[in-house]
């Protein structure tokens, strides 16, 4: 019985300290401001930044839903020493057939050619793209890639070398319109190729270039019709019947080509080969990345936000003497106005984080239109921001709030 | 008057304040009773430590020696909190320059003692509101301090040190800062707080105002020279 009155009576305590509160934070609302301002700025980036490790991580099982986890892809060259001018073009047609011939468990063996910057042309309307991609018989299916109409390369249509397409969304919108694109020809720089696939919208933007904008040739088309390189490829795409087995399959892999490049030991490799686990430990160095270089500068700008409170408030204790005095004469326990300092601190840390927020989501969304981050907002942004406001307002608000509550009444009262 | 039935007994009572090196002895042995009822002023020059003695009857600060004991508890030696209790509902406060929270309405102002002690909110309210009514300021309950004449503030004031219905008023140079007429009104209502059945003490060096008061101590260089 009077444990539960004591706790009402705390209760009716709290309640009463935060209505004072209240009123000083409004009777001070210039200052008040000040603070709020201070608060928002660190909170904004801190929304940011949840926000957008949210966002990264999104992003990073899409991009793993899209190259599927029973796939490899071969690059020609060593990633870490392209810059030093290496051999890329090193994965030859030989290589691709004796992958095929003598790997187990690969289904699928797809090499892949590329030409950048190329105009296409549909009656007078043109458009510039920034690669053609060569590819064997089914590309589609080999990338996960729906046909949204039409159909896949076959196996003659490689050997043959036939002037035949498929489609990105985005040059078929805008050669096309929203009409369908299938058997019309268009124009390849020069080379008049018949359109028999459309994919479908892939729309997987952010990280890294827009996908959607390619046209897709047979290899062996793009190769003798561009002039390019008829032995070597950049690139190699394989798939094995057992995603389970990747990393058994993927040393397998590296030992055969190795082989086939005559590598001695302790030569490093000529290719790269990645899987959707690889591309998930890149990214997830990304997020860490991310998440250090955004971090400090959250903490500095909400550290900078505390000390703007801190110093707002031993203004305030010290202007606010007779008060605090006045309080402490009628009654007020030193508890009392200690509440009272840390809930003025507190209100005014979180109505800077609500503005934060605000603030943080509208940053983000300019990000996201501008390309640079994808943003994802969630309950966790708004917690995150609730939590460190709070903290903000106990940690930097505790030091004054208690010189206040120590102050002797007389003291106070003589206002210095 | 019997010394055990005093609202207020001081013995010995002595304040000291450290001033650099300087040692200064402001009260020295102060002996005082003072019953439930009285309406008693204190009265002395500037200097004298009658303000210093008020604070120390009003639990506001400690004496450095001496014993006190108010309603018959020894209240020299309780901790923060329990004086805060003791001011909160035995106490009720006027100063010089009335001291209203500037940024608070006259209501909010009288309320506030309230805020520190149990009981309902709209008790409070209600006793604040009457209160202001009684000295006349009914008409003015959301007016701010600043739109207030001094004699008006001093209004408010006394409802805010009635409104936990305290025993005893004190109340150090209440007119101070006010023109004749407007002091007797204030001294008017101090009056009738005393008479209904309050203690009463009044700090001033303005014999007039003294002369409402019963009976007068006098206080000189810190040691009482008439009782």
């Amino acid at each position: 019985m009077t444990a539960v009155s004591s706790v009402l009576d705390t209760l009716r305590q709290l309640t009463r300290v935060c209505g004072m509160a209240g009123a000083a934070l409004w009777a001070y609302r210039l200052r008040s401001a000040f603070v709020v301002a201070a608060i928002a700025l660190g909170i904004s980036s801190l929304t940011v930044i949840v926000a957008s490790i949210d966002g990264a991580e999104r992003k990073a099982r899409q991009i793993v839903e899209m190259f599927g986890p029973d796939t490899a892809f071969v690059l020609g060259g060593d990633i870490e020493s392209r810059a030093v001018g290496q051999r890329t073009l090193t994965l030859s047609y030989e290589d691709a057939r004796s992958i095929r011939a003598e790997l187990p468990g690969v289904y699928l063996v797809v090499p892949m050619r590329a030409r950048s910057n190329v105009t296409v042309h549909y009656g007078d309307r043109r458009m510039d793209l920034p690669t053609v991609v060569g590819s064997t018989a089914g590309y589609a299916e080999v990338w996960n890639w729906p046909l949204a109409e039409g159909r896949d390369f076959s196996e003659e249509d490689v050997e043959r070398g036939a002037k035949v397409a498929l489609i990105g969304d985005t040059p078929a919108r805008e050669l096309f319109g929203d009409a369908s694109p299938l058997g019309y020809t268009i124009l390849v720089d020069k080379l008049p190729v018949q359109i028999i696939g459309r994919l479908a919208y892939r729309g997987v933007a952010g990280m890294g270039p827009p996908v959607d904008d390619r046209i897709i040739l047979p290899i062996t088309t793009l190769t003798q019709r561009f002039n390019l390189n008829r032995k070597y490829f950049r690139a190699l795409r394989v798939k094995f019947t057992d995603p389970e087995n990747m990393d058994f399959h993927v040393e397998n892999l590296r030992s055969l080509l190795r082989r086939l490049h005559n590598l001695a030991p302790g030569d490093k490799d000529d290719f790269t080969i990645l899987t959707a686990d690889e591309i998930l430990k890149f990214l997830s160095m990304f997020k860490g990345g991310l998440l250090l270089f955004l971090g400090i500068t959250a903490a500095v700008a909400m550290v900078v936000g505390g000390f703007v409170l801190a110093n707002l408030f031993y203004l305030s204790v010290s202007e606010r003497r007779t008060e605090i005095g006045l309080k402490k004469a009628l009654g007020a326990k030193s508890q009392a106005i200690l509440q009272q300092f840390l809930a003025e601190a507190v209100g005014l840390t979180l109505i800077g984080a609500l503005f934060g927020m605000a603030l943080g989501m509208g940053m983000g969304q300019l990000l996201e239109r501008l390309d640079i981050l994808q943003i994802l907002f969630s309950w966790k942004v708004f917690v995150y921001s609730v939590a460190a406001a709070v903290a903000i307002g106990l940690l930097f608000g505790l030091k004054p709030a208690r010189q206040a509550a120590a102050l002797p009444p007389v003291e106070a009262l003589k206002g210095l | 008057m019997s010394g055990a039935n005093a609202l207020i007994r001081l013995e010995g009572m002595s304040k000291t304040y450290q001033q650099g090196e300087l040692t200064v002895e402001v009260l020295k042995g102060i002996d005082l009773q003072i019953a439930a009822g009285e309406f008693v002023a204190l009265q002395g020059p500037s200097g004298s430590g009658k303000s210093t003695l008020m604070h120390l009857l009003g639990l506001l600060d400690r004496p450095s020696a001496g014993r006190y004991w108010l309603q018959g508890e020894d209240v020299a030696g309780l901790d923060d909190d329990r004086l805060s209790e003791l001011r909160n509902r035995l106490i009720g406060f006027l100063f010089q320059t009335f001291y209203l929270v500037p940024y608070l309405s006259a209501l909010e102002n009288v309320v506030l003692p309230g805020l520190y002690s149990p009981g309902s909110a709209r008790h409070l309210r209600h006793r604040a509101e009457e209160l202001l009514v009684q000295v006349g300021l009914g008409d003015r309950l959301h007016f701010k301090p600043t739109q207030l004449s001094g004699g008006q503030q001093q209004r408010v004031a006394l409802a805010r040190a009635l409104v936990n219905d305290p025993q005893v008023l004190l109340a150090d140079e209440p007119t101070g800062q006010l023109d004749s007429a407007t002091s007797a009104e204030i001294m008017e209502l101090i009056a009738g707080i005393h008479r209904q059945g309050r203690t009463v003490v009044l700090v001033t060096h303005d014999a007039p105002t003294a002369a409402c008061a019963e009976r007068s101590i006098f206080l000189h260089d810190g040691r009482v020279v008439r009782a």
